[in-house]
């Protein structure tokens, strides 16, 4: 591998309005399929890149790619990957003068992004105290419901006590959702049908936030049962010209992990997803959002939708929205962080045709989603009109066992919904990963599923009725 | 004990304390397969375990640096295309110290080629933003090189310096 940790001054960069230089050359701080997608973004905008890796990474496809790379520590994410200190100082070792912290990690750490800021770096993502502002759900929640957009009924702030909780869920009304104000990815919440269930549930809540986040503030919400998990991808640059770019449907999921995500959503109209997506834009403009961004909103089976958070970083399922849009929204968020301005306008954004994103993990869903981890024995990657395949794997590639499970995801395009589903059917019957159990099979016996087929899809469904039976409804058909 | 036999065991102490260290080295970085020494009487052959032609030196040496205690820097856990790999045996006595996270590069005083150290002895430190991390000896050992200058970026888990494992020798 070749490892000259000289940075050259003839290299491009990336210059703000004032024509500063702002980014030469990027630190990579993450790992998996996203320091893939990352590479490939500085690499199309003509910027030398450093793979940052733990031990556990060290024969990764982004090091393998990579002109540069840097090990930062052992396979414990918490002295490598979520290490502000050494991801910092690996920057600064190999000449970086920007951070790209992917998603999840330090993404969305205010206190990691003010000190790479001290540092003379730049944070590729909105500044420190955009981060602060929207860090708790609690306070983006009343923050965007001051700039006009809805939500799910819920508690007055913060829950003080036990009986301040009683007496919330009682005027809000069972059954409840307790989430913690710290939270993400719908981890440590529960939900309360009554006031017994309640008490317990809070006692829980309490100490696995404080476990998780540590920090064991709670609030309520109102459960809405049936409803879709529909977002809408924004980008802001630090002018105030902000634009969306559609939403996106995330309902397939389970336990609160989403597994599919499509745009457009089949749940809403073409007027109500327009009218969606403008208030979305319109507001996160107004609270003084930065960078890319994506706002959560849950919609009911009347239509009604509801802002539930807003998501500083790039998401999972970005290339759903740059698969209709046409649109890198990598390059968009780096341009965004060095100060650069849109450089285009909403009406510039013309979204065409249908995408679906299958998350594809090392996980057996006969086995309760169990992750796996092995070593990839064989890789058979699909193609043909509309496909896309984002992933870190490799033939050869040993899985580790200490970070999430996710192996790739597989991007399908078509005209309309049915072309999509289609070319899916197709690309998920080439792809072959063998030497580990993935969860294929369930994204395949989704796509013969009649809610799915029909739209119908919402955030419960997998829960409700299992993998297993999902999996064996398709073996009858 | 006869006095005869104490005053032997003395020198060979003696020796192995101030003669040792120094010969051991320069056969590291010589890429000799044998040292033979002679002085009061006393005959001091040193040997790589695998010694013959094909023995090579842990790293290479620049042989630009006058009595240089350091070797040149040999980029970073993997070794450069021009230097052939050490013959098992001679790796077999060779033992790294690795870097403790990712930073700058500080040698410590005691880090001189030849000197002899004890498992867990500072030899660097590794300075992660402003913060000095240090760069111990994994096993007892003779200083054989740095591989790194100070000042200089290295990564976690980087050989840093090259120890000779001391065996066989009377102490």
């Amino acid at each position: 591998m070749a490892r000259s940790w000289s940075s050259s001054n003839a290299s491009p960069a990336l210059h703000d309005e004032g024509m500063r230089r702002v980014i030469s050359k990027i630190l990579i701080a993450n790992r998996g399929e996203i320091a893939v997608r990352i590479l490939r973004a500085c690499r199309s905008l003509a910027l030398p890149a450093v793979v940052a890796y733990s031990e556990a990474d060290r024969d990764s496809l982004a090091v393998r790619l990579a002109d540069e790379a840097v090990c930062i520590g052992p396979a414990d994410a918490r002295r490598s990957y979520l290490s502000a200190p050494a991801v910092i100082s690996a920057a600064i070792v190999t000449g970086c003068d920007a951070i790209h912290p992917g998603y999840g990690f330090l993404s969305e750490d205010q206190g990691f992004a003010e000190v790479v800021r001290a540092h003379g770096l730049t944070f590729i993502g909105p500044s420190p105290e955009v981060l602060e502002r929207f860090a708790s759900k609690e306070a983006s929640r009343r923050l965007l419901a001051s700039v006009g957009l809805p939500t799910i009924p819920g508690s007055d702030g913060l829950l003080r006590d036990d009986e301040h909780a009683l007496q919330e869920a009682e005027r809000i009304g069972y059954p409840v959702l307790v989430k913690p104000s710290a939270g993400g990815g719908g981890k440590g919440m529960r939900m309360a049908r009554s006031p017994r269930e309640l008490e317990s549930a809070l006692t829980i809540c309490r100490s696995e936030a404080r476990a998780a986040f540590g920090d064991d503030s709670l609030y309520l919400e109102k459960w809405l049962d049936q409803n879709r998990h529909v977002e809408v991808q924004v980008a802001v640059d630090r002018y105030g010209h902000g634009v969306h770019f559609g939403e996106r449907d995330c309902s397939v999921q389970r336990r609160h992990q989403k597994v599919i995500e499509e745009a457009p959503t089949p749940a809403l109209t073409p007027a109500a997803r327009a009218d969606l997506c403008e208030r979305a834009s319109r507001a996160v403009v107004a609270a003084g959002y930065e960078n890319v961004g994506t706002l959560e909103f849950l919609v009911d089976a009347e239509g009604n939708f509801y802002f539930i958070e807003i998501n500083c970083r790039i998401q999972v399922e970005h290339p759903v929205t740059e698969a209709i849009t046409g649109i890198d929204l990598l390059t968009t968020q780096i341009r965004i962080a060095a100060g650069e301005p849109l450089g285009f306008s909403q009406a510039d954004v013309v979204p065409a045709g249908h995408a679906i994103e299958f998350r594809i993990n090392a996980e057996d869903a006969d086995d309760d989603f169990r992750p796996q981890a092995g070593r990839v024995e064989r890789l058979q990657v699909p193609g043909g009109p509309g496909i896309r395949w984002d992933s870190h794997l490799f033939a050869g590639y040993e899985v580790p066992p200490y970070y999430d499970s996710l192996l790739g995801k597989l991007i399908v395009w078509g005209a309309d919904r049915g072309e999509s589903i289609a070319r899916a059917r197709v690309a998920l019957d080439e792809l072959v990963i063998e030497g580990l159990v993935t969860n294929i099979p369930i994204h395949r016996a989704l796509l013969t599923n009649a809610a799915f087929l029909e739209g119908r899809m919402t955030t419960n469904l997998l829960d409700r009725i299992g993998g297993s039976a999902v999996l064996a409804a398709a073996r009858r058909q | 004990m006869s006095d005869q036999r104490r005053g032997d065991h003395s020198r060979i102490e003696q020796l192995a304390e101030t003669l040792l260290p120094e010969l051991s080295a320069r056969l590291a970085a010589s890429g000799l397969g044998e040292i033979e020494v002679r002085e009061d009487g006393w005959k001091i052959r040193i040997r790589r375990p695998a010694a013959g032609p094909a023995a090579t030196p842990a790293r290479t040496t620049t042989g630009t640096r006058k009595g240089a205690d350091r070797v040149e820097r040999a980029g970073h856990d993997h070794a450069p295309d021009d230097v052939p790999a050490p013959a098992p045996a001679a790796e077999a006595h060779r033992i790294g110290a690795r870097s403790p996270a990712v930073g700058i590069f500080q040698a410590g005083p005691e880090l001189r080629s030849g000197a002899r150290v004890r498992q867990g002895d500072r030899l660097a430190s590794v300075d992660v933003l402003g913060v000095p991390q240090e760069v111990t000896a994994p096993e007892d050992g003779i200083v054989v090189s740095s591989l790194v200058e100070s000042g200089e970026g290295v990564e976690y888990g980087q050989e840093l310096v090259i120890l000779e494992r001391v065996t066989g020798l009377a102490r």
